[in-house]
């Protein structure tokens, strides 16, 4: 089933006057079964991602629908590699499943700078700052932006993931971070958990 | 026996003198420290980047020297860009190249990585010139890295496959959209892309290379990326034209994938002649693949790259004697890490892995 034949559902499901909050509350039910089972080897990551864009062209589509904000949007989340490493597969799958889930993302692409994390979240005042990295090289940088998040007093207003090929627990509990995720299902659910805190 | 020998030996699946060693690729930071040389050019592991024909001369010979140095018995040489070709530089300083994948400069790696596509929706591909394969020079530096060597070391020819090269192509979510939206489509540019390696491999074999490396990846940690109905539907079905291709040239293949490649196995055994990287970080236990395989597959692999970047050099020697333990009794094995040697690899980790397995890899193989 295509992106097309899923909108055309959800048009006739709105012709029949179906709440549109209900359509959204199921849809991210099926993200989520879709992610669960993911992590039980039942689904393979093209399946993922593919709910992922359903997810997210749904939500697009929803939105006119939708009356408040809050029926919309469950945070803010400011997302970047971090500087001195190119690699994105990690990071747009990440933004695609939390934009599916029902996060705001703002994307700052690739090799981003610490300077530019703080900017980001002077700017648009997010829930959650999440950083990514394939290099090894590249994981002082995380480190770095948090303390640049902490010298420019931006540090108690966000939740700070970390994730990444070479990124450990014991690695993000180290620099300070406040959750982690190993891959993008577990990113969904380290930033619903940092919501939480 | 000289090194070639015993890689032709390995490939035979018969014990040789020594366990044969190899890298797939050596970033160019590294090359630089182990040849003390300056790396002329420019490249990427996933594409050419330059026709340059000087600059690739000099990127050659730079390898070779580093492989010699290390003392290495196979050493692989990628395909160049067609003779006259020029990337297609883009003003916020990425480029394109030939397969419409844009690149970015990794100033830390030295090396281009694709960060972009040409290919916003499936028409353009069919807008797309696409590469020809008759062009001259695509084996530039295949033939001048032969030139250099002689039968000193084996040499492989690394080709990209053409299912890791339609996601790289296309971006994966792209790629991902379409194969469900389009699976003829994708299967199309897959096949076209076979046929392309197809000539590839006909023009190598005219070098005198001895095997071939198919390069790109089928899985990720927790498994394959596309359900596994799809491997056998198209990917197998193009994988086997090209081993066929590559046979009839007189050529093994041997076919690289990182990530978790258990539940393909079966199945990639039947075709492949080899496998190299066997991701120990992605579940891929190299013992446990030789018990089942050992008869048919040439295993190359396996000590961890996160290893060589994060782990002491005392560590690595016994990550290197446990490979040595599990892959090389018997032959069909040859070291090397589980990808190539990345810039945030600690040198010093690889050469304690070159020296361990120099020190253990003696046949008959009696590792403490």
């Amino acid at each position: 089933m295509g992106v097309d034949e899923v909108k055309s559902r959800v048009e006739m499901a709105l012709a029949e006057k179906i709440p549109p909050f209900k359509i959204v509350q199921s849809m991210r039910q099926g993200l989520s079964t879709a992610g669960r089972k993911y992590e039980e080897g039942e689904y393979f990551l093209s399946e993922l991602i593919m709910s992922g864009i359903m997810a997210q062209e749904l939500s697009k589509m929803l939105r006119p629908y939708l009356q408040s904000s809050r029926d919309q949007v469950l945070g803010k989340v400011v997302i970047g590699t971090v500087k001195g490493d190119l690699h994105d597969i990690g990071k747009n799958l990440v933004s695609i499943m939390l934009s599916s889930a029902g996060f705001e993302i703002i994307d700052l692409g690739v090799d981003v700078s610490a300077e530019k994390f703080v900017g980001a979240v002077e700017k648009e005042n997010p829930n959650i700052v999440a950083m990514s990295c394939l290099l090894t090289i590249a994981m002082d940088e995380m480190k770095r932006t948090i303390d640049e998040l902490a010298e420019a007093e931006q540090r108690r207003k966000v939740k700070v993931l970390v994730g990444g090929r070479p990124i450990t627990l014991d690695f993000a509990r180290e620099i300070g971070a406040d959750g982690y995720g190993s891959d993008a299902v577990e990113a969904v659910k380290a930033a619903m958990g940092a919501l939480r805190k | 026996m000289n090194k070639k020998e015993r890689v032709m030996r390995t490939l035979d699946h018969e014990e040789p003198d020594l366990v044969p060693m190899t890298e797939m690729s050596i970033d160019p930071g590294h090359l630089e420290t182990i040849t003390q040389t300056r790396f002329i050019g420019e490249t990427s592991l996933q594409t050419p980047v330059s026709a340059d024909r000087r600059a690739e001369m000099n990127r050659v010979a730079t390898i070779v020297l580093a492989y010699r140095k290390l003392g290495f018995e196979l050493i692989p040489c990628d395909l160049s860009a067609p003779d006259g070709w020029s990337s297609k530089k883009n003003p916020d300083s990425t480029m394109t190249d030939e397969w419409g994948r844009v690149l970015s400069y990794d100033s830390k790696c030295k090396t281009w990585v694709p960060t972009n596509s040409i290919f916003a929706i499936p028409e353009d591909f069919e807008r797309f010139p696409f590469p020809d394969p008759h062009a001259s020079g695509r084996t530039f530096a295949i033939a001048e890295m032969k030139k250099n060597i002689g039968d000193e070391m084996a040499l492989a020819a690394f080709i990209r496959d053409p299912f890791a090269h339609a996601w790289e192509m296309f971006k994966i979510t792209d790629f991902v959209r379409w194969f469900y939206e389009k699976p003829h489509f994708i299967r199309r540019v897959i096949e076209r892309i076979t046929d392309f390696n197809i000539e590839m491999i006909k023009q190598v074999a005219d070098t005198k290379v001895d095997l071939i490396i198919s390069g790109g990846d089928y899985s990720e940690k927790r498994g394959p990326f596309v359900p596994v109905r799809f491997f056998k539907d198209v990917i197998f079905p193009n994988l086997l034209r090209q081993v066929e291709a590559a046979h009839k040239a007189g050529l093994r293949f041997i076919k690289h994938s990182d990530g978790n490649l258990n539940p393909i196995l079966d199945h990639l055994a039947s075709i492949v002649d080899g496998l190299h990287s066997l991701d120990p970080t992605a579940g891929v236990n190299i013992g446990d693949v030789k018990l089942r395989y050992g008869d048919r597959l040439v295993l190359i692999g396996n000590v961890a790259v996160d290893s060589l970047c994060r782990k002491t050099k005392e560590e690595i020697v016994e990550e290197t004697k446990e490979c040595l333990r599990r892959a090389a009794p018997g032959g069909g094995y040859i070291l090397s890490s589980s990808n190539s040697w990345y810039t945030d690899a600690k040198l010093e980790n690889c050469l304690a892995m070159v020296d361990a397995g120099r020190r253990y890899g003696a046949y008959p193989i009696n590792v403490p």
